[in-house]
């Protein structure tokens, strides 16, 4: 972040109430490790995920996969401090994540979660400007680097043409690109995505994994994003991790994950994969039905998880 | 609103900070609710029981010997003797005028209060007496007139402060690990019904008609005989009020994007729901201990300000603040000359005037009552 911090001209005067000199003079790194991590839902019978630890090199593109119901949503909620972890801890930039506060964490890490409302009358700019929440005193307007921000992140989102749209008449997908061009302009370090391409035609989906290929090459923030479709994420990410009920299988490059023996145990499905440029290409053939009385992906963990989680 | 001309980055800003908040259609509300309570003030005032000429009555309003006197003012607002003054004067400004004032209060205090609970419990049956301060309201003034007649002269505080405390049990109950807007208007309702069963129950022991006609005027919400002594009760708590709830616009359009983003984006939802609810528990107190309990005003005029103006809160509750004396100020007029000589609770008149306006943009508009 670059900050010209001067005062600005249209607080009136009234920028007293909150000097913002608390801004982490920003060695801020964007790293973010789950340690021994133990979660669970007040409504479910256990943990959800059960002790995992899971290391996030900084500037990079981590994507967590998994089928319905395997904790990867719920993993992705502990790390951004929306669902205390009843064991373990969370350190963004090697800082304890509880020793933030509200506004600083979200200045720090984004969240884009899976549903997201909002009233139908609202224009995309004023929802992108909802970004800029956490840079912002109580009394304060917006200032030239909320501008800024704002402008940067429409136009990384390309969603430059809904700008004055009212957000009730875009599509399914130009919502979309309207949220993650909020939580662009947040301006964090870290950002965490929930799933978002699920539900989104073709053309959407790439322009979503568009936007985080350019985060990855022209940005250091640090994106850990889940996803339905171990195929983007293949193509996406740096680092995958594999979760099946609750637990870690695998981790490491897409290459190194994406197995035909790993979509067997992890994803319970026959696939071929072959290795392109553009990473391992996975063509699934039929859903595996194993005859050793093989448990039923956890019931409690996919209701307790809201779907696909 | 950004883009336009990045020359002079300190005007611009100002414009644009004022255009966002002033825009046409704003501006028209602001005008219009404007000219519906000057217009309903001018007839409260040209008729009563002291017979005078309409004109007469106008020129006494705009007596610029009562305008333009310090001593008249510090008389009305700060409760000091009244200076001489002509007699027509007297009554209109002593008598005629501070009902005015007192509905104007009234409906500001609460339509802002309906906006605010509309966005807290992000619910668009949300009116400020959702969260029972009605019905602690009301309970409290039926033990007073009942039980502990001897405190009747703190009449309008108590009833406040039933109020707030049915508040505080609406949440108590509603908390655990933290509450939800559903939880809120469930433990709303709850706590309604019972106060209400109990409020009704003491209409029994009531023992002369008086009591009942007096405890009726307090729950259905009535202006008859408010005088300068509301004004001053109500205006500080309606300027600070407003005050915060202009200042708080922004976190109220953060709560219509839902918990978990409000939340992610830095927000103490709870403390900023709990600060809120306060505001609009304030307002709606302020209300109730000069007027009663006026229903219906703070359910459809954020639903009439929001079908013009959108749903940004900045802008609501500016609209609100505004078109909510229109309403009241409006009703009033029917409440006592309707059936004149006989006054009837300004409450019955807002539902009879606003449940058919309701009714209409309802019909006209098909995204009526979204948030």
């Amino acid at each position: 972040m670059a900050q010209e911090q001067t005062t600005d001209p249209r607080t009136n005067g009234s920028s007293t109430a909150s000097t913002d000199t608390e801004r982490p003079g920003s060695e801020s790194d964007g790293s973010l490790d789950g340690e021994g991590l133990v979660l669970s839902y007040p409504s479910s019978d256990g943990p959800i995920i059960d002790g995992e630890s899971i290391t996030v090199t900084s500037g990079s593109v981590t994507a967590l996969v998994g089928p319905n119901g395997s904790g990867k949503s719920t993993l992705l909620k502990g790390l951004a401090d929306q669902l205390a972890p009843d064991a373990g801890s969370v350190l963004v930039d090697g800082r304890a994540i509880q020793s933030f506060d509200k506004k600083e964490l979200a200045r720090t890490m984004g969240l884009l979660s899976q549903e997201s409302t909002s009233p139908n009358s609202i224009t995309v700019e004023d929802l992108v400007y909802h970004g800029r929440y956490p840079h912002r005193g109580f009394f304060e307007s917006t200032t030239e680097e909320d501008e800024r921000a704002v402008g940067r992140a429409i136009e990384l989102a390309g969603c430059g043409h809904l700008r004055d749209r009212e957000v009730g008449s875009l599509s399914g997908g130009q919502k979309q690109l309207a949220w993650i061009a909020m939580v662009l302009a947040q301006d964090t370090d870290v950002l965490l995505l929930d799933e978002p391409t699920t539900f989104l035609d073709l053309h959407h989906q790439l322009e979503v994994m568009e936007i985080i290929e350019t985060l990855r090459t022209e940005s250091d923030i640090t994106v850990v994003v889940v996803l339905h479709d171990i195929q983007q994420a293949a193509r996406l990410a740096d680092e995958m991790v594999a979760l099946k009920q609750g637990a870690i299988r695998a981790r490491g490059t897409p290459e190194e994950v994406v197995t035909e023996e790993l979509l067997a145990e992890v994803f319970e499905i026959d696939a071929e994969v072959d290795l392109t440029p553009r990473g391992p290409r996975i063509e699934p053939l039929r859903p595996r039905h194993d005859d050793d009385g093989r448990e039923r992906p956890t019931e409690r963990v996919s209701q307790a998880d809201g779907g696909d989680g | 609103m950004a883009t336009e001309t990045p020359s002079d980055p300190e005007t611009t800003g100002w414009r644009e900070q004022w255009s966002g908040w002033f825009d046409g259609s704003l501006f028209t509300l602001i005008v219009g609710s404007l000219a519906v309570v000057v217009g309903g003030g001018l007839v409260q005032v040209s008729f009563g029981s002291f017979s005078m000429s309409i004109l007469d009555a106008w020129q006494a309003v705009f007596n610029p010997n009562v305008i333009f006197n310090a001593q008249a003012w510090e008389a009305f607002l700060l409760g000091a003797e009244v200076p001489e003054m002509n007699k027509r004067s007297f009554i209109v400004w002593n008598i005629r005028l501070p009902r005015v004032f007192v509905g104007a209060l009234v409906g500001m205090n609460l339509a802002v209060s309906g906006a605010i609970f509309q966005a807290v419990t992000r619910n668009e049956l949300a009116s400020p007496f959702i969260l029972g301060v009605s019905s602690g309201a009301g309970l409290m003034v039926l033990l007073t007139l009942v039980v502990f007649w001897g405190l009747a002269a703190f009449l309008p505080i108590i009833a406040s402060i039933g109020g707030a405390i049915a508040f505080l049990i609406v949440y108590a109950i509603a908390w655990k690990n933290g509450t939800s807007p559903v939880r809120l208007v469930l433990a709303g309702v709850i706590v309604g019904t019972v106060f209400g069963s109990v409020q009704t129950a003491l209409f029994f022991f009531a023992d002369d008609i008086g009591v009942v006609q007096s405890a009726i005027a307090w729950t259905t919400g009535s202006l008859t005989g408010t005088d300068w002594e509301q004004v001053r009760m109500a205006l500080p708590w309606t300027i600070v009020a407003m005050g915060l709830a202009l200042i708080s616009s922004r976190q109220l359009n953060m709560l219509l994007l839902g918990e978990k983003t409000a939340s992610s984006l830095g927000m103490s939802v709870e403390k900023v729901r709990f600060a809120l609810s306060g505001v609009a528990v304030l307002a709606a107190a302020a209300s109730i201990a000069v007027a009663g309990i006026v229903g219906f005003v703070g359910l459809i005029v954020p639903h009439m300000v929001r079908n013009i103006v959108g749903s940004d809160y900045k802008k609501l509750v500016i609209g609100c603040v505004f078109a909510g004396p229109a309403l009241m100020v409006a009703a009033d007029v029917g409440a006592r000359l309707a059936l004149n000589p006989v006054q009837i609770p300004v409450g019955i008149v807002t539902g009879l005037v606003g449940g058919p306006y309701f009714l209409y943009l309802m019909r006209k508009q098909d995204e009526m009552g979204e948030i």
